[in-house]
């Protein structure tokens, strides 16, 4: 580091202080990012590559790697169930949350504030308070072990804060428009989905990356609620081939990649889209 | 309304047409917008909800109906050694780890607000972790403190301190600090680009009136900065705050609550209980729910309360 070198009494404070600012950053990067790079060559390497030295850097490259883990530990099934369960959330969600945004934002009604307050509040319920007798109701509706039923969950978890950011974003609609719309004949249907939606698509688009990506990651229902292995999602069939592969350590660290991809790939192209529905919540 | 009425009787159906006709908040269309949304919430949230609150006074148990015990469980949990274990291991969690994350994600936007180079690509590496799933974090860090091989003994070899390289998942004393990091790991970049923002919006005639006072930066960070920001950071504690109250993923995927109850969490607990001990009572778990649902509402409400008490005090 800086202090060590014999030329430190030419280093006046403010470029010492300069040099600390570069060291915490430069550890805390390699803090944040160090796993990510490392999970990276590995899953690009066979676990006896691995064995020999857990640091060394991939060469050559095991692309097949991929397509092994994708054909024969099943990724292949898990991948497609992750994809259908969260398309088909995100899908619902978008439409019921944004039919009830609209509602709250546009009308006024009896009990309004109450309700959204009722639903709201779900945000900060810790989820074993839901997931017993969430349990137990999807096992008399036969919809226990369903994607369906999975769907439907992820529905209500997501839908608190769905309706909270599309809610702040439709208030912020000038009324006017909806006047006009109104006046040039439009029903209360064709109003929403016609004017509100496009106009609020900014917002939607958050919600439907935000919840994408926490859907796509949410573990603690699908494991309750899903217990065979060819309707488990993604997060579940990794956790399961680490089980089953414990030693396999390039395997598990492709599975791990399969996961990540998708995430990051979202992440590179909406970033900006996803940072506002992330910070949403927090910012006032 | 503006219509004369003979009736009564009338009155009361003309007003209810009336509503009906209200032209800027029609009542069906109300009903159509809001109905779905209030039957998913009221079938998979508030049933679910109430469901729980009911077990808690059953003993459920597979093809028997359940029994009324009354509070038996809640007498039961009082002395339940591994419940408390539990929720001090969570408080724990919960106390540390908002305050490590606002305070480095505090001092990492300063240095992004700075604009330090290549502040685009330091703002990507610092966010990504909290995109991933607890499940990959999990697996990750337990190769990263895996004694043989793992990243961290690996170091700790490297620079000399190999004395210091223990297998952290493995040891009382060490796995709870350990899962504490990784959590630190996730949400710290997520709290730096909150208090970015925050920090990009302020107003920059304030800014510039400190630079006119000759304010040196240490003191412009104290005095004005950090006060502005204030509400910012207060929320992303309570959030936090909220998040590690509710930590089941990351403990499940890594030790289970081991070693010696050192990670338990009240959620990885609830789940043992319910689904793992083959107890097959679902009301005592219930039971835990219900208290700690308690717990994390007077936390929260405790939490919100002090801060705006503080603002009183200090305004």
């Amino acid at each position: 580091m800086a202090t060590a070198r014999p030329s430190s009494v030419f280093i006046s404070p403010a470029s010492l202080k300069m040099g600390a600012l570069v060291v915490f950053i430069a550890l805390y990067t390699a803090y944040s990012s160090g796993p990510f790079v490392w999970v990276a060559m590995m899953s690009l390497r066979t676990t006896t590559e691995i064995a020999a030295d857990p640091y060394a850097l991939p060469w050559p490259l095991h692309w097949e790697k991929f397509a092994s883990a994708w054909t024969d530990s099943n990724y292949d099934a898990y991948f497609v169930n992750s994809v259908t369960v969260v398309l088909a959330a995100v899908a619902i969600l978008t439409v019921i949350g944004g039919m009830a945004a609209h509602c709250f934002a546009r009308y006024r009604f009896r009990f309004r504030g109450v309700l959204y307050f009722v639903i709201f509040s779900t945000i900060i319920f810790p989820p074993q308070v839901t997931v017993i007798g969430l349990f137990q109701i999807l096992v008399e509706y036969g919809l226990y072990n369903s994607r369906v039923g999975l769907v439907l969950v992820y529905v209500s978890i997501q839908l608190p804060i769905t309706i909270y950011i599309l809610e702040a974003f439709f208030a912020r609609i000038p009324n006017d428009l909806f006047d006009a719309a109104r006046i040039d004949g439009y029903s209360e249907w064709s109003i929403f989905w016609r004017i509100a939606l496009p106009v609020a698509l900014p917002a939607i688009s958050t919600t439907i990356i935000l919840n994408t990506i926490l859907l796509w990651n949410e573990f603690l229902y699908a494991v309750v609620l899903i217990t065979e292995d060819d309707k488990r999602t993604l997060p579940l069939g990794v956790l399961r081939f680490m089980g089953d592969q414990l030693e396999d350590v390039g395997m598990i660290a492709t599975g791990l990649m399969i996961a990540i991809v998708p995430v990051v790939l979202i992440y590179v192209f909406f970033s900006e889209r996803l940072i506002q529905g992330m910070t949403a919540g927090a910012v006032k | 309304m503006s219509r004369d009425v003979n009736a009564p009787a009338t009155a009361h159906a003309e007003a209810a047409q009336e509503a009906e006709r209200d032209h800027a908040n029609p009542f069906s269309a109300i009903a159509i917008f809001l109905l779905p949304a209030l039957i998913v919430y009221a079938a998979f949230t508030a049933l679910p909800v109430a469901r729980t609150f009911y077990n808690s006074t059953h003993l459920i148990v597979p093809n028997r109906p359940a029994e009324w015990v009354g509070f038996t469980h809640y007498v039961e949990l009082w002395s339940d050694q591994m419940f408390w274990k539990a929720v001090w291991n969570t408080l724990t969690w919960a106390a540390v780890a908002p305050v490590l994350e606002v305070s480095i994600a505090t001092l990492l936007a300063l240095a992004l607000y700075a604009k330090v180079p290549f502040s685009r690509f330091l703002r990507v590496a610092w966010f990504t972790p909290v995109l991933m799933s607890y499940v990959v974090v999990g697996i990750l860090w337990m190769w990263i403190y895996n004694f043989d091989w793992g990243a961290l003994n690996a170091l700790l070899r490297a620079v000399g301190l190999g004395d210091w390289a223990r297998p952290w998942l493995g040891h009382p004393d060490t796995a709870l600090p350990a899962l504490i990091a990784v959590t630190t790991w996730m949400w710290t970049g997520f709290n730096m680009v909150v208090i970015l923002a925050a920090m990009s919006s302020l107003p920059s005639e304030v800014l510039e009136a400190a630079e006119l006072d000759n304010c040196g930066w240490l003191a412009k960070l104290w005095f004005v900065i950090l006060p502005l920001i204030r509400p910012t950071l207060l929320n992303l504690v309570v959030l936090s705050f909220i998040g590690k109250m509710k930590i089941f993923d990351l403990v499940w995927v890594t030790t289970q609550g081991n070693p010696l109850w050192a990670t338990e969490t009240v959620s990885t607990y609830v789940y043992k209980r319910a689904f793992q001990w083959r107890t097959f009572d679902l009301g005592y778990p219930s039971t835990i729910a219900v208290i700690w649902f308690v717990i994390v509402l007077a936390g929260v409400l405790g939490l919100t309360f002090l801060f705006r008490q503080r603002d009183r005090l200090e305004y």
